[in-house]
């Protein structure tokens, strides 16, 4: 990281020299990125699933990811963890682009607020944050959270200017110490958001750009459209016909970058409340024999992904190759299990879709159907399916987990009682509970790693959780961005780090 | 002239006022309770009273309803429940966008209706007459979304004549500005063109054996003048009468078209707001296209007194 | 539509009608598809190749093969089997969301058009008020309140186009109420009201049924639209929307997925509609018309159409301003053949003479006027002959020398000067337009005048009068009006057909004496075309009797009334009512004019004629020098009744 720094640098340095500029803090050009989630809201602490691109600019956090998904301080500087208390010393000299300072006052605001709101899935562990010194923040875990710093990478370490958190238009203002800050002006709700350089960074040589804009176009065509016209520099994909439209592209790229979006359908009524097939584990076996993953991944996913068992991807520290193929396709096996199982006859149930699934969903319904079952297709509105994923409107969902994030998270989505993912509330396994708790009790990984696999191989036998396939985060990108040595992708994550960026010559 | 928007526009406060009732009432009909979508299953007893209250949801629908009309009679028609967006600024920001498709499909479906239905009726069972009935017939039984995916493969994924998708604002670049719209505006203007070209036709073909035609034609006007300037204005009599509802059918088909070709329109509103069940955002929309709609009407009005003096009040 | 009040020979494009082979064959194509579409609809289990939920991921988005006749979407089902489903869908649909349309417009249009009072506006209102808000919008919010689903979507559906059932029904009992309650004097009771609902039904269904037609169409093209954007029919039930809209996802790669849905969707609506058409003409002309008058009769003889030279010219007159010479006109009749509507017809105007062109319906003497200033329109021609107007063949001048013809040596003014002015614009408008553009008066120069003429023409108050509208005047104003602009170039011939019939008695005689001061002052020379022997005894220097399409006598107006010569002109001068008597004229012509076409081969009116004789059967020539006749018995007539 340190290296990288240097290097960009000197890059840096060496660009301007050329240029013959003074070296300003405003920084020059425009570089525009696409999402193809629609923005819900700027508010980190409210912010669940995607649409992280709409906040970096504005919002950093404690810490961030090194290329190698390592932790590496952004607003703070170093850390301790010592069982249940958590101790960062935080950079001085930041200020929000509001005036306000940046101290541990406001960093335990944040953090508090977080906690409080709930549904920053990472702060579940969290019991309270206060401040030490002016610059020493203090965290209070409930209990032994190894992931507790990789949450503080994220949306969950993100800090709000302690005065605008009062504002209930904070989903739209948002007030941060970013290195660049919202013009609601210049922005068009729906259509694109606009930010200018931050006047009070606290590392200015790091803005490298006079303009910076986020583009919502939900549509797979238009933001591939808009690629190719130079709209855009750059934006992310889904492994949809137009990522391999832009993967053939010869003036186009598509980046694969680290981390895996791994599709997965989950069973959320496993007791039986509204389906009571679902809590019959020979059905929910059943439907994950019944789905040809290779198939899946050539049509619907046009061979970007691989097919996926279980919620980790090849290279992930807790990735098991021993569970791979453990649901190979096997139509006949399935329809055994039905004919078996208390539901020969199959059954019916609803679930929930945006545009972007809908061909796998209908894909899987196909499959599904195969074995009997009757999967209705209901449309939810794009950018709210992780939150009426949460609520029991429906007895089974489907999301995408990101394979870089922290195992211990599977237990806080799907597995405990209250976990975010769980609104039937249904209770966990013994032996899910013992593993996830187990999981909880070292930072190391080589400890960890085994208990992980047989979290994972009892989240396959009990399987509530179907994996499908895992494809890697996808930004396609023009030419020009390809070549610009200032774009750095975030480490898992489907965004560019804003730090040092400057526009395509 | 003035007496006669005056009248018309008193006219219409009934109309609003009903439309109001009836945006207001329906959608509060909605079956999910509004406290509910916007907490979502995390919310406990406490937040839903306290959002219910702050939400006025506890006071009687009727003054509730005059809460809202009172708003909305100065412009501000409350606030999306889904983040702090105004409704109002969030209508008005996509209306041009549903405009431009609205009106240049109405410039193309008035244009090429009229032309089409002139020559038709100028030229009575030839080729021609055939060419445009058999045309308009079909333009009436094609889904204007169908004829867009088609134009997009013809015109933008093969020939790269026109973007297939997105819309340039006018204020960016009125060249781009006209090369986004040009598909979505062909691909809702065909039915209408057909219809108009339908009225023009058998409107003409009536105009054209009026006394007053073969008088002027007896006078020794040329028959450019006689068409273009006598039959015409009066044949548009009838067809004034149907513009008005043709507009109000391309609004609507604007919402669909918009979908064909990615435009962040009214249309994509309208359908995020039906999937969010976004009540305010509904409303405010069904009185923002009622608004546009008796324009329209307005607008045609006066038109159809241009055009017919017998209409006018005196 | 038709205003001309002469029952002329069809002579220009009245209405154009399917030829009826076209109208069946559009029936039995569209009737065809439609049942095909109910058969597909009924039978989809048995008749598609493949379950159309069936996927087969590896043969993802092939094109037509012999297994697969239309392909393979996104998810390798086959088209060909969705399609067909798809068929049960739309069949749905349009059924589902007609009734309901039907089920709920028609009892409340009904209930509130017979209730009336406060109901009837509160429920018209609200009608008016769903009815401002465009389709789609309405269907989407009922939607927000139902919820997606085809079912749901139908409702919605069903909902919004019930207005339209709710209108019609409410204006049907409307109009037959009015009826029933004048026919029973306002006496209110039970009776009444099983009056009114037996009037109702019949009078309700020929509408019902041809709104239903719409219905159909418009539901089947909003269903595929809602389904489009995901709000009707839900994926992965294959319905032809959200075929559509799979489609649209891989217009890229794979366009060919569009096409099938939507030929099904246009096929299935235009059957529709062209039924719905075809159902509409018939009852509309069910109700309209009866029997079609226009049924061609036999078809007349063409030996006798070629025969301009039998007669001889008449000879010439001094100071000749117009001289017609063997003139044929044919018309094109409903079948598509031509008919002669004027043969061998000759005739000379001088300068300040006025020809009295006198014939009934039908005798061809508008056609002559009009034939004269190129005019018949494009059903007709004139095939033979010269039309000689101040030394030039107007036959033979280019369309564009014509036009410059008309209106500055020749006008005309019409019967009804209600319709032959321009409604839409004002009466000096439409004088000045014609001095500016014929004579490029500029637009001062041509209003001065205008108001000149128009004070001319005898109207007080020019000036305000000029800028009046055709219909804020009188129509003896506006024949006066008709005049002024007839004259405003000075034509040095005027052709005046019967411009006193729509106008009252007084005003008649005024319009008269303008004519004949206006040529005295302008000296032109005008032919006065009237079936009226009294205003032609009036105005004319010379009276030429017209008679199925040719000239029977022509004489000096006086020696006309005094000595008849043609048993016709004999049989229209007793019919004349007495200028004293106000008892209508006595018919003493047996029989009507014969349409054309079906005239007699030899003398026309030989049909008709108490004098006929085996002689009367071959084509009589019209003779004479200073008075000409078409009779070959007249001399001998003559005698007799001198004796
Ligand atoms: S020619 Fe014969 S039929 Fe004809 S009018 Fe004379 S007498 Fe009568």
């Amino acid at each position: 990281m340190k290296k990288w720094i240097t290097t960009s640098g000197v890059i840096a340095a060496l660009a301007l020299g050329l240029a013959g500029s003074p070296a300003s803090a405003q920084g020059s050009g425009t570089f525009k990125y696409a999402e193809q989630v629609k923005l819900i809201t700027m508010d980190p602490q409210k912010q669940s699933g995607s649409g992280v691109p709409f906040l970096r600019p504005a919002y950093e956090s404690l810490f961030e990811k090194g290329p190698d998904g390592e932790n590496v301080p952004l607003l703070a500087t170093e850390y301790t963890v010592d069982g249940l208390d958590v101790t960062i010393k935080l950079r001085e000299g930041v200020s929000f682009s509001n005036g306000e300072p940046f101290n541990a006052e406001a960093a335990a605001a944040n953090i508090n607020r977080g906690v409080e709101i709930g549904i920053v899935e990472g702060l579940k562990t969290v019991e309270s944050a206060k401040a030490i010194d002016e610059y020493t923040l203090g965290i209070k875990l409930k209990e032994i959270d190894p992931a507790i710093i990789t949450t503080l990478c994220y949306t969950g370490g993100m800090m709000i200017a302690p005065s605008a958190m009062a504002d209930p238009a904070l989903d739209r203002n948002p007030v941060g110490t970013g290195p660049y800050v919202h013009s609601k002006d210049e922005s068009r709700e729906g259509e694109v958001q606009v930010y200018v350089p931050n006047p009070t960074y606290w590392d200015k040589d790091m803005i490298g750009l006079a303009r910076y804009e986020v583009w919502e176009i939900p549509d797979d065509t238009a933001r591939l459209n808009a690629l190719k016209t130079g709209q855009i520099d750059a934006g992310n994909w889904l492994s949809n016909p137009q990522a391999a439209i832009i993967d053939k592209s010869p003036d186009l790229k598509l980046i694969r970058n680290n981390g895996g979006l791994n599709y997965h359908v989950i069973i959320s009524d496993r007791e039986g409340t509204v389906v009571p097939a679902f809590a019959d584990p020979m059905v929910r076996k059943a439907m994950a024999l019944a789905i040809d993953r290779d198939a899946f991944n050539q049509a619907i996913q046009f061979g970007l992904a691989v097919k996926s068992f279980q919620p980790y991807g090849k290279g992930d520290w807790a990735y098991d190759p021993a569970l791979e193929g453990v649901y190979e396709y096997n139509v006949e096996k399935a329809r055994e299990l039905m004919a078996q199982s208390k539901f020969p006859d199959g059954f019916t149930f609803d679930m929930p879709s945006i545009p972007i699934y809908q061909p796998r969903l209908e894909a899987l319904a196909g499959f599904f159907n195969e074995i009997g079952i009757t999967m209705n297709i209901v449309p939810v509105e794009p950018g709210t399916l992780a939150r009426r994923s949460r609520t029991t409107d429906f007895p089974a969902t489907n999301l995408v987990w990101n394979t870089v994030t922290d195992p211990k998270f599977l237990a806080l989505r799907y597995i405990y009682e209250d976990a975010a993912y769980n609104p039937f509330k249904a209770k966990p396994s013994e032996a899910l509970l013992a593993l996830a708790q187990e999981g909880l009790t070292s930072v190391e990984t080589d400890v960890r790693a085994p208990i992980y696999h047989k979290m994972a191989a009892q989240l396959a036998d009990e399987a509530f959780l179907i994996f499908v396939t895992n494809a890697p985060i996808l930004i396609g990108v023009s030419d020009d961005t390809a070549e610009n040595p200032t774009v750095r992708y975030r480490y898992g994550e489907d965004s560019i780090n804003l730090r040092g960026l400057k526009a395509n010559d | 002239m003035f007496r006669l928007v005056a009248q018309r526009l008193l006219a219409l406060v009934p109309l609003l006022f009903i439309v109001s009732v009836l945006a207001f009432s329906f959608t509060s009909l909605l079956p999910s309770d509004p406290v509910d979508l916007i907490l979502g299953d995390t919310g406990t007893q406490e937040q839903h009273e306290m959002l219910r209250e702050r939400m006025g949801l506890n006071e009687p629908l009727v003054v509730r309803y005059f809460q809202w009309l009172g708003k909305a009679v100065q412009g501000d028609l409350g606030t999306s429940f889904f983040n702090s967006v105004s409704v109002t600024d969030a209508v008005l920001l996509r209306l041009p966008v549903t405009l431009s498709l609205t009106a240049i499909s109405a410039l193309i479906a008035i244009v090429v209706g009229i032309a089409a239905g002139v020559a038709a009726a100028l030229h009575p069972r030839s080729w021609i007459d055939r060419l445009a009935t058999v045309g308009a017939t079909f333009g009436q039984a094609v889904p204007n979304f169908w004829f867009g995916l088609i134009l997009v493969a013809v015109f933008a994924v093969n020939l790269r004549w026109f973007p297939a998708t997105g819309f340039t604002p006018i204020s960016v670049s009125p060249w781009d500005w006209l090369r986004s719209v040009t598909l979505p505006s062909l691909a809702l203007g065909l039915s209408s063109s057909a219809a108009i070209a339908r009225q023009v036709r058998s409107a003409m073909v009536g105009v054209l054996q009026q006394d007053y035609i073969r008088a002027a034609r007896a006078q020794g006007l040329s028959s450019r003048r006689v068409i273009l300037r006598h039959a015409l204005t009066n044949a548009m009599v009838p067809v004034v009468a149907v513009l008005s509802f043709q507009i109000t059918v391309l609004l609507g088909g604007a919402l669909i078209v918009e979908q064909v070709f990615a435009i962040n329109g009214l249309g994509t509103l309208a359908i995020a707001a039906v999937r969010q069940q976004d009540i305010p955002m509904l409303q405010g929309l069904v009185l923002v296209m009622v608004g546009l709609v008796v324009l329209v009407q307005l607008a045609t009005d006066l038109l159809y007194g241009l055009l017919n003096p017998k209409a006018r009040p005196t | 539509m038709t205003t001309t009040s002469q029952n002329e020979p069809n002579t220009g494009p009245r209405r154009i009608n399917f030829r009826p082979s076209a109208s069946t064959a559009i029936v039995a194509a569209a009737g065809s598809v439609l049942v095909l579409l109910v058969f597909l609809a009924i039978f989809a289990d048995w008749i598609a190749p493949y379950d159309p939920l069936r996927q087969n991921l590896i043969k993802a988005m092939q094109g037509p093969s012999a297994a697969h006749w239309l392909g393979t979407d996104d998810l390798g089902r086959d088209v060909l089997s969705r399609l067909i489903f798809g068929c049960r869908i739309a069949v749905l649909a349009a059924a589902e969301a007609t009734s309901i349309a039907v089920l709920l417009g028609v009892p409340l249009g009904l209930f509130i058009g017979y209730r009336g009072g406060w109901w009837d506006w509160v429920v018209m209102r609200v009608v008016e008020a769903v009815v401002s808000i465009p389709g789609i919008m309405v269907a989407i919010v009922i939607i927000a309140i139902l919820g997606a689903g085809l079912h749901r979507a139908m409702i919605a559906l069903g909902i919004l186009f019930s207005t339209s059932f709710l209108r019609l029904a409410r204006g049907v009992v409307l109009a037959e109420r009015e009826e029933v309650y004048v026919r029973s004097a306002r006496v209110i009771g039970a009776s009444d009201r099983r009056i009114l609902l037996r009037h109702i039904f019949p009078n309700i269904a020929p509408p019902l049924v041809v709104q239903v037609t719409l219905t159909v169409g418009a539901v089947l093209l909003a269903e595929a639209g809602l389904s489009f954007i995901g709000l009707g029919v839900q994926p992965p039930d294959a319905s032809w929307g959200t075929m559509l809209n799979s489609a649209a996802a891989y217009m890229d790669l794979n366009w060919f997925l569009a096409v099938p849905p939507g030929i099904a969707i246009i096929l299935t609506v235009l059957s529709v509609n062209l039924l719905g058409d075809v159902i509409r003409d018939s009852i509309g002309r069910g109700v309209a018309v009866g029997v079609d008058p226009g049924k061609p009769a036999e078809r007349f003889v063409p030996a006798i159409a070629a025969t301009g030279a039998e007669s001889p010219a008449p000879p010439p007159l001094a100071d000749e301003v117009l001289r017609v010479e063997g003139l044929q006109v044919l018309v094109s009749g409903r079948d598509g053949h031509e008919v002669p509507v004027i043969t061998d017809l000759s005739f000379g105007i001088s300068r300040g003479e006025t020809l009295g062109l006198v014939g009934e319906s039908g005798s061809g003497k508008t056609i002559t006027g009009l034939s004269i200033l190129g005019l018949i329109g494009a059903g007709g021609r004139t095939t033979h002959g010269s039309i000689v107007l101040n030394g030039r063949d107007l036959r033979r001048l280019t369309p564009k020398q014509l036009e410059e013809v008309r209106g500055n040596e020749v006008a005309m003014v019409f019967q009804d000067p209600t319709t032959s002015l321009n409604p839409a614009f004002t009466v000096g408008s439409q004088i000045a337009e014609v001095l500016r553009t014929k004579q490029g008066l500029s637009g001062k120069q041509a209003w001065s005048r205008v108001v000149e003429l128009i004070d001319r023409v005898g109207i007080p108050r020019p000036e305000e009068r000029a800028r009046a509208y055709p219909h804020e005047l009188s129509g003896g104003m506006a024949q006066r009006i008709a005049i002024a602009r007839a004259l405003s170039c000075n034509p040095s011939l005027l052709i005046a057909d019967e411009p006193t019939t729509a106008l009252d008695v007084t005003v008649q005689q005024e319009i008269l004496d303008l004519f004949r001061d206006l040529q005295g002052e302008f000296g032109m020379a005008i032919l006065f075309v009237t079936h009226d022997l009294a205003v032609a005894a009036d105005i004319s220097d010379r009276i030429s009797v017209m008679y199925a399409g040719e000239m029977v006598e022509m004489a000096e107006v006086d020696a006309l009334f005094a000595r008849p010569r043609h048993p016709y002109t004999r049989g229209l001068l007793s019919a004349m009512p007495h200028a004293s008597s106000r008892n209508p004229p006595l018919p003493t012509i047996r029989g009507n004019v014969p349409r054309p076409g079906s005239w007699p081969s030899g003398c026309r009116f030989s049909n008709r004629c108490d004098f006929a004789t085996a002689a009367c059967e071959r084509p009589i020539p019209l003779v004479g020098t200073d008075r000409l006749v078409r009779c070959i018995r007249a001399p001998e007539l003559e005698l007799k009744a001198a004796s």
